[in-house]
């Protein structure tokens, strides 16, 4: 059984905000997670654009104002939240790396670390 | 036609108050209602996306709305007024500035400039060989330090053609291609100044179509790294850099923004006369720069202080 590593417990993400973790101590984060209520979506902070810069102005900052679309601020491409697919800018029609979350009966997050490093 | 650059960037933005806090952060004043600004005058004006005063948005919903040029007086911007009106609207409000579209239908107004004189000195260094720039018992550096954007620079657009752009800036607006990335597009500047490159275009597929980043000029290396500095220590995301380009020679750093598009601080950008022949070279990373830095935490080499000997 693949590794795992704890993010953190559910209740920790606001309702319709987004948080990035470091889950490997890299030293910036490698994914994050966004919460729409009882949903949880992780994605690889990669924009698929140039395949190798991350998304965020600042940390955690990976939502539009209203909490809609997940947003890359290199050239402000918009992602569908619940599936990743870029909807507008540089990358249309290309996807974010989904990130399997698991949600234990304490209410913990963990991810699998083979998922983060494929 | 003597444009001069540009003097002003207005953005209808989704997130105002970010936006307004990354714009001062980034060593912008705020100038009235919507205006920062930089030491010359020159700068960006942030509105809300929905703000009944902005010109239409580009059907991609990139945020710059409109690109101001400055140029030299008002006899110039009936010159061009003239100009472009053969084949499209031009709008002349109360203040004697026009506004119309170029050929990818970006909005592009001109006024008389707002550019004040600056009267300041650029870097200095002390080298062998040659007179110390910087006097006796002038220190350089301080950690206090927080360089302020002297003047807007230059701003890069992903365009559809840049080949059909590059023709309308040259032919319509008098700008000259100073160096140019092959399948890609121009840098070009202005007739009203040798600044290498006050526009760079960068053909891209139509839903690309926007701003890719627009940048101010920093007073030397030492303010582009500094400012950067300042910037990570606010907990904004570098995109890439410092380093130092090879076209332009400008040192750059850009960070992520939330106008939808990188903000770069640059400085010490070569100068070109109508003398100058453009050079060609193949894009990527080898000749975008001539190194790449990367940030990182301070630190020095220096471990806890040796056990004193027993007595």
């Amino acid at each position: 059984m693949s590794k795992r590593v704890r993010l953190c417990r559910a209740e920790d993400i606001p309702d319709y905000c987004a948080q990035g973790f470091d889950p490997n101590r890299r030293g910036f984060d490698t994914l994050f997670v966004v919460r729409q209520g009882r949903y949880f979506y992780a994605y690889a902070d990669v924009c698929p654009h140039y395949g190798d810069t991350s998304l965020p102005w600042k940390k955690d900052e990976y939502l539009d104002a209203a909490g809609e679309n997940i947003v890359c601020a290199a050239h402000g491409a918009l992602f569908n939240i619940r599936s990743g697919l870029c909807t507008s800018g540089p990358c249309k029609g290309e996807s974010l790396r989904p990130i399997s979350v698991i949600r234990e009966s304490d209410d913990s997050l963990w991810v699998a670390l083979e998922d983060l490093e494929q | 036609m003597n444009i001069i650059g540009p003097d002003l960037l207005v953005f209808g933005v989704d997130d105002v108050a970010a936006c307004r806090q990354f714009a001062s952060d980034y060593g912008l004043v705020a100038d009235g209602d919507y205006g920062f600004m930089a030491l010359d005058g020159t700068g960006i004006e942030i509105r809300a996306k929905d703000d009944d005063s902005l010109p239409a948005p580009l059907e991609t919903g990139s945020m710059l709305r409109k690109t101001v040029y400055g140029v030299a007086d008002q006899a110039t911007v009936d010159a061009i007024a003239s100009e472009l009106s053969k084949d499209r609207d031009v709008k002349t409000f109360a203040d004697g500035s026009i506004e119309s579209v170029d050929d990818m239908g970006f909005v592009i107004g001109f006024q008389v400039t707002v550019r004040k004189s600056l009267q300041l000195s650029a870097e200095v260094i002390n080298a062998p060989g040659a007179t110390a720039q910087r006097g006796v018992n002038n220190v350089a550096v301080s950690k206090d330090d927080s360089p302020r954007p002297r003047s807007l620079s230059h701003v890069v657009y992903f365009v559809p053609d840049a080949p059909k752009q590059e023709a309308f800036y040259r032919d319509r607006l008098g700008f000259v291609t100073t160096d140019r990335f092959t399948h890609v597009g121009p840098f070009m500047r202005p007739a009203g100044t040798q600044d290498h490159h006050t526009v760079f275009f960068i053909q891209t597929p139509p839903h690309m179509k926007g701003i890719e980043h627009f940048t101010f000029h920093m007073g030397g290396p030492t303010d582009v790294v500094t400012a950067g500095t300042n910037m990570v220590n606010k907990g904004y995301q570098s995109f890439w850099g410092p380093g130092r380009h090879i076209f332009g020679s400008n040192w750059f750093w850009y960070f992520k923004s939330p106008f939808g598009c990188n903000m770069e601080f640059d400085a010490d950008m070569d100068l070109h006369d109508e003398s100058w022949e453009a050079r060609e070279a193949m894009p990527g990373a080898d000749n975008s720069q001539v190194f790449l830095l990367q940030y990182r935490e301070k630190w020095a080499p220096m471990g806890p202080p040796p056990p004193k000997p027993e007595a």
